[in-house]
């Protein structure tokens, strides 16, 4: 049942991303995030933000994840903030910028899916809670300047 | 002109709130529904009303129908400003009584396009 709400591909979520970032994160038509073709390291200090998308009347869900690592996640919440470069990010303000961020990608997975879904207010933790390997869906791991992110589906049954 | 930034993202407010004092607007906040209503009460006049549609406390989609139940309030212009990109999800807002309809991710030349179409672009702007 899940395969047939769910046929995002990875070059969707890759041109989700590339929107998101263009028009919210780096500015202008310039595209800096892109598919990393590397294998991704392990992250040494994670964080992760992710909305779920419920279809209520099939009992069926889809999370999106977004993972990163702290600096990373600092320098996206700068640039959301339009903060200075130098300037410290505060729990809150990353929590908040880092949880949009997931928001706005997974609200745009959200109306690819083949039914019409509820979308969840953003969490974001050091990791997400972990889920059985069979509901893995998809994933893309992206470069951005330097730092790796990583954008995932998983089935919520 | 003033504006009404209705979104429990602080990030999303400051974003949505930046690109309207560039164009002239004095912005007031709203973290949800139910706060931007308890703003308008207040008695302030606004002409634009940017809302997004999930918020705790009160979402977007019944502010603007309680926005449009009340006379007093239908001078104002109310935008979805929203990830809720579905044909049906647009619908539903429009037919509740909003004006135009916005997808995050937006750029600011999107947001003041949209502006200049409800011919709410302060006159400095325009000129």
């Amino acid at each position: 049942m899940i395969a047939g709400l769910v046929t995002v591909s990875r070059e969707q979520i890759l041109a989700i991303t590339e929107d998101v970032f263009a028009a919210m994160i780096d500015g202008g038509s310039e595209v800096l995030v892109t598919e990393r073709h590397e294998p991704v390291p392990a992250p040494v200090e994670p964080l992760c933000a992710w909305v779920d998308m419920t279809v209520a009347e099939l009992g069926l869900g889809v999370r999106t994840i977004v993972r990163t690592e702290r600096p990373a996640a600092d320098q996206l919440t700068r640039a959301l903030l339009m903060m200075d470069a130098s300037e410290a990010v505060g729990q809150e303000d990353l929590v908040d910028a880092f949880g949009e961020l997931a928001n706005v990608v997974g609200g745009n997975v959200k109306s690819l899916l083949a039914a019409p879904a509820v979308l969840s207010l953003p969490s974001v933790a050091q990791t997400a809670p972990e889920l059985p390997e069979n509901q893995f869906l998809q994933d893309i791991a992206l470069d951005w300047r330097g730092s790796v992110l990583v954008v995932s589906l998983w089935s919520l049954v | 002109m003033k504006a009404l930034v209705i979104d429990d993202s602080r990030t999303m407010r400051r974003i949505v709130s930046s690109v309207l004092t560039d164009l002239g607007y004095e912005t007031v906040e709203a973290g949800d529904g139910q706060q931007a209503l308890d703003a308008l009460e207040v008695g302030d006049e606004f002409q634009l009303a940017c809302i997004d549609w999930n918020m705790p406390v009160m979402d977007g989609l019944t502010f603007v129908t309680k926005v449009r139940e009340n006379r007093a309030w239908r001078g104002i212009t109310l935008m979805m400003v929203t990830t809720e990109s579905e044909h049906g999800q647009i619908v539903r807002a429009l037919a509740a009584g909003a004006h135009e309809y916005l997808i995050k991710p937006f750029t600011p030349d999107a947001l003041r396009d949209k502006l200049e179409l409800l011919g709410l672009l302060p006159v400095e702007e325009i000129a």
